[in-house]
């Protein structure tokens, strides 16, 4: 560590750390745009120019090193004059299109005049005119006039993905960006070419025109669609009090995490999160229950308890059968372990889990689950669903998840279901499967509840509730541990569990590998 | 003495031709470098020489060489050929009379720097010059001054001939080295700099071609001789430019520290019949303008930077009293707007939007803010670009706007 003065305030920084990363350590911002962390400094928007004592020149706060006792100004006459022509220059070519972009309010350009333009323009000449609607990939769109130049989409394309289909061609004012003979942005990663566009050149259709981004909320969670586990933010429109605005997800974007996904996502996470409020079930259903009318949860959980219960009374617990699903958190696998596997002695334990997928090499794994590593931590031996051993002797099943749809038919899935005499789902969806089942009980997806999950790297991260869980849906840890206090068994060691921090911490105790992961 | 150094035998027919040349001494200097001198020995020498930088900017030669750090990486030396500054033509001539004195200094500073391979980045359009430049290269290779183990020595040396595309920028040595490695010519953020990361991330010395063409002078007659040749911290000839209103335009070879006045009026012949004297640009036209009673100045690095101007190439432009100010200010605008790279922001949209400004001007259409909006901008360029050719604009746009804001306001 050596220290440094920025603004005259002596700080404490590491030794070969830049100007730009130290001042935002000591929480003071200067303005970039070319500059993103994931790439070595570009030095061309002239944003972050700073004063340096002992430098003739104004110095790019991106590139600089911090030396000892370096003495930096990064809000001094000098500095703000230079901001403020940058902002002027950028401004002049650009068309001020603000009402009709779709990044407004989410725009760097924007906040930057905020904060240091606020001049009257002098720009008295003609804009130079460019194309304003490129396609340039499956659902971007460039707008050559709103474009700085900053480079971070040509960038990304040749350091992230190497597959650079952008370039900047001619020269000058003429700059700009393009594709190369009409090729398209064709990679598993295009969209993230919308998210560091600090200004409204590249624009998504999938989110354009939509709304307004001031509108939406964002909100942590982790992306479920493959095993990396990506740091997500869920764009949320919470709807109006007074209007009729429906509560809808608009978009996901990647959220930085070094250790997983860096800055990126997908376009897989990105652009399918359809499944988050799709066709989703609600209500708890009733096909056919023997005896009693059941209603709610609470009532549910009764009857499930008893009748598991009774079954293992009588020394028939060998007629229990269970469909697991590697979307569930390590805390509910947990819970499932505990009650199933060591205290009811189950054998009958199938997985249904999405067919796997392609990898693509860099995020993307070939399993489209999130915590597959978990499930395997926690001791299962992950077999997939066969639906003969399923059925044969079986008597009552309890089967979680609507994956099972995605590995057989309809016809097929009927005709082993039939032979079981009860049988209860706890699933996201409202679907066919679910007349194939006595109860459906509609649960909770990860970005609505809390919980922790394992990565393809055994990286344990945890995760809060996003979303609202639809209707009478529930988390199932929740379902877990009220099935585990029902049972009486072991009745006790469920009581403690309100919330599945209190699950990971007693994880930590009984698994080694989770151990400090909590 | 003789007074000419690098053009004493411009006039010989043939001089481009090895058998020529070597008959005038050629190949004496590689023979004593590379037989009877070390690298210390050679870069001492060149040092000591204080031979500056013919490109523009006059750094060191000898200084920029021993930046190169001690790494297994392989070296290279890069020869700017691109002489695309305005107003300079005397690269073109040493290449095309004499392309061995050339080739002789790139041996040398080789040797002198560890270096195995060097390109000559010759401007695009001067193709007739490269076609010579290979002719040249290949009678080395013959006579074994190229190739391996050059003059029984144990060193190799290859020498490749690289054609630009014809930008300006390609001139500014890290825009030069992208293009060399076939990407666009942008120039490249320093720190780090050529010399340690430079053509393929390797160390790399880039020198102009004049820089590199007076090495073998120095090896056959020693720094001392050198300095006399031109002034103590300012070793050597220098090749002026002549262009312009003057009788006979044209290169011509003299001690740095020659005064301007001398060089236009005794040597270029004088102005034109029927013309005066206005203004003149000292150092290609990147160099702030000159007054016509601002000529008495010696022209040299200091002397210029003194008087807030710079030698640069060694260009000098010379305006008369006929030639609209106006004017000047439209070509030097529209210049830098055409060839700034577009990379980073002020260069890009000021050149452009001063060059917008002018032309308005010269329609007809100037209004009265007009002269304090392209100082401002001009100022706003100045000093704040990602390369200098941010302040080769600025620079004479701010000197000529201020020197001549009279003439310029007429026209609003």
């Amino acid at each position: 560590m050596i220290k440094i003065f920025i603004d005259k305030d002596p700080v404490e920084v590491e030794e070969g750390t830049t100007v730009l990363k130290a001042a935002e350590r000591a929480g003071i911002h200067i303005p970039h745009l070319c500059y993103h962390p994931a790439f070595p400094p570009e030095g061309s928007c002239r944003m972050c120019l700073v004063e340096i004592e002992g430098f003739p020149k104004l110095e790019l706060a991106c590139s600089t090193v911090v030396k000892k006792d370096m003495k930096i100004s990064t809000k001094s006459e000098r500095v703000v004059e230079a901001r403020k022509a940058v902002l002027e220059f950028l401004l002049a070519e650009h068309p001020l299109d603000c009402p009709i972009c779709d990044k407004a309010g989410d725009c760097k350009l924007q906040d930057y005049y905020d904060e240091y333009g606020l001049f009257e323009s002098q720009f008295k000449e003609v804009k130079e005119k460019r194309e304003k609607k490129l396609k340039i990939g499956k659902t971007l769109i460039l707008d050559q006039e709103r474009c700085i130049l900053c480079t971070r989409c040509v960038r990304f394309l040749r350091e992230v993905t190497e597959t650079q289909e952008l370039g900047v061609f001619h020269r000058g004012v003429h700059s700009s960006v393009n594709i190369y003979d009409g090729a398209t942005v064709v990679n598993n990663y295009a969209g993230n070419l919308a998210e560091i566009c600090p200004v409204g050149a590249i624009t998504d259709e999938d989110f354009r025109f939509k709304t307004r981004s001031w509108f939406l909320e964002k909100r942590e969670s982790i992306c479920p669609l493959c095993s990396r586990g990506c740091n997500i933010l869920i764009e949320y429109h919470p709807g109006f009090a007074r209007f009729e605005v429906p509560k809808k997800v608009y978009r996901i974007k990647a959220r930085e995490n070094p250790e997983v996904n860096g800055f990126w996502i997908c376009d897989r996470g990105r652009y399918g999160y359809s499944y988050l409020e799709e066709g989703r079930a609600d209500q708890i259903i009733l096909n056919k229950i023997d005896g009693e009318n059941v209603l709610t949860w609470e009532n549910i959980s009764e009857y499930l308890g008893e009748k598991i219960k009774r079954l293992y009374s009588a020394k028939k617990a060998t007629g229990i059968a269970l469909i697991l699903h590697t979307w569930l958190s390590n805390e509910e696998l947990f819970l499932v372990h505990k009650i199933f596997k060591e205290d009811l002695k189950v054998e009958k334990i199938f997985f249904a889990d999405p067919p796997q997928i392609e990898a693509d090499g860099y995020l993307l794994t070939s399993d489209p689950s999130p915590n597959i590593r978990g499930a395997l931590e926690i001791g299962f031996d992950i077999k997939t669903v066969d639906l003969d051993a399923l059925a044969d002797g079986t008597d009552f099943l309890l089967a979680f998840g609507p994956f099972l749809s995605g590995l057989f038919s309809l016809g097929d899935l009927k005709e082993a279901l039939d032979k079981i005499k009860g049988k209860v789902l706890f699933s996201y969806y409202s679907n066919e499967l679910n007349s194939l089942f006595d109860i459906v009980i509609p649960v909770a997806l990860i970005a609505e509840k809390a919980g922790s999950l394992t990565n393809v790297d055994g990286i344990v991260q945890s995760f809060q509730p996003a979303l609202e869980p639809p209707g009478e849906s529930l988390p199932e840890w929740k379902v877990l541990a009220d099935l585990g206090k029902k049972l009486g068994i072991d009745s006790k060691f469920f009581e403690k569990f309100t919330s599945p921090d209190a699950i990971l911490g007693e994880m930590g105790k009984k698994i080694t590998f989770f151990q400090e992961k909590e | 003495m003789k007074e000419k150094v690098l053009t004493e035998h411009f006039g010989l027919e043939n001089l481009y031709k090895i058998d020529v040349y070597q008959k005038q001494g050629g190949y004496r200097a590689t023979e004593k470098a590379l037989k009877k001198m070390s690298p210390e020995e050679i870069l001492e020498e060149v040092k000591k020489a204080n031979l500056r930088g013919r490109g523009g900017a006059g750094f060191p030669a000898g200084v920029k060489w021993s930046f190169v750090p001690p790494t297994d990486k392989p070296r290279y030396l890069c020869v700017n050929a691109d002489e695309g500054e305005p107003g300079t033509f005397k690269d073109r001539y040493i290449m095309s009379h004499n392309p061995h004195m050339l080739l002789e200094g790139i041996i040398i500073t080789s040797f002198c720097v560890g270096i195995n391979a060097a390109f000559i980045y010759i401007r695009g359009e001067y193709e007739a010059i490269a076609l010579r430049l290979e002719q040249a290269i290949s009678e080395a290779y013959e006579k074994g001054f190229l190739g391996k183990n050059i003059v029984e020595s144990g060193f190799d040396l290859d020498v490749y001939v690289h054609r630009g595309a014809g930008a300006y920028i390609c001139g500014e040595e890290t825009a030069l080295l992208e293009s060399l490695e076939g990407k666009r010519g942008n120039p490249r953020l320093k720190p780090p700099f050529p010399a340690s990361v430079g053509l393929w991330q390797c160390p790399t010395v880039i020198n102009n071609v004049e820089t590199i063409s007076n090495i073998p002078h120095i090896i056959l007659n020693g720094a001392e001789w050198f300095i006399k040749k031109g002034l103590p911290k300012d070793g050597g000839t220098r090749i002026f430019g002549v262009s312009g209103m003057v009788k006979n335009p044209g290169i011509y070879e003299l001690p740095l520290g020659t005064s301007l006045k001398d060089i236009i009026f005794k040597h270029a012949g004088g102005m034109k019949e029927g013309k005066k004297l206005k203004a003149v640009i000292p150092g290609g036209m990147s160099a702030p303008i000159l007054t016509a009673d601002e000529i008495g100045i010696k022209m040299d690095f200091d002397s210029l930077v003194e008087a807030n101007s710079m030698l640069g190439s060694a260009a000098i432009i010379v305006i008369d009293d006929k030639t609209s100010i106006l004017d000047v200010l439209k070509v030097v605008t529209k210049f830098y707007s055409h060839e700034s790279c577009g990379q980073c922001t002020p260069c890009r949209i000021g050149n452009s939007w001063i060059n917008k400004i002018v032309k308005r001007i010269a329609e007809g259409k100037g209004k009265k803010e007009d002269i304090d909006s392209i100082l401002r901008l001009a100022s706003n360029i100045e000093g704040n670009t990602l390369c200098p050719l941010g302040d080769a604009a600025a620079m004479p746009i701010l000197s000529i706007t201020k020197k001549f804001r009279k003439e310029l306001e007429s026209h609003l």
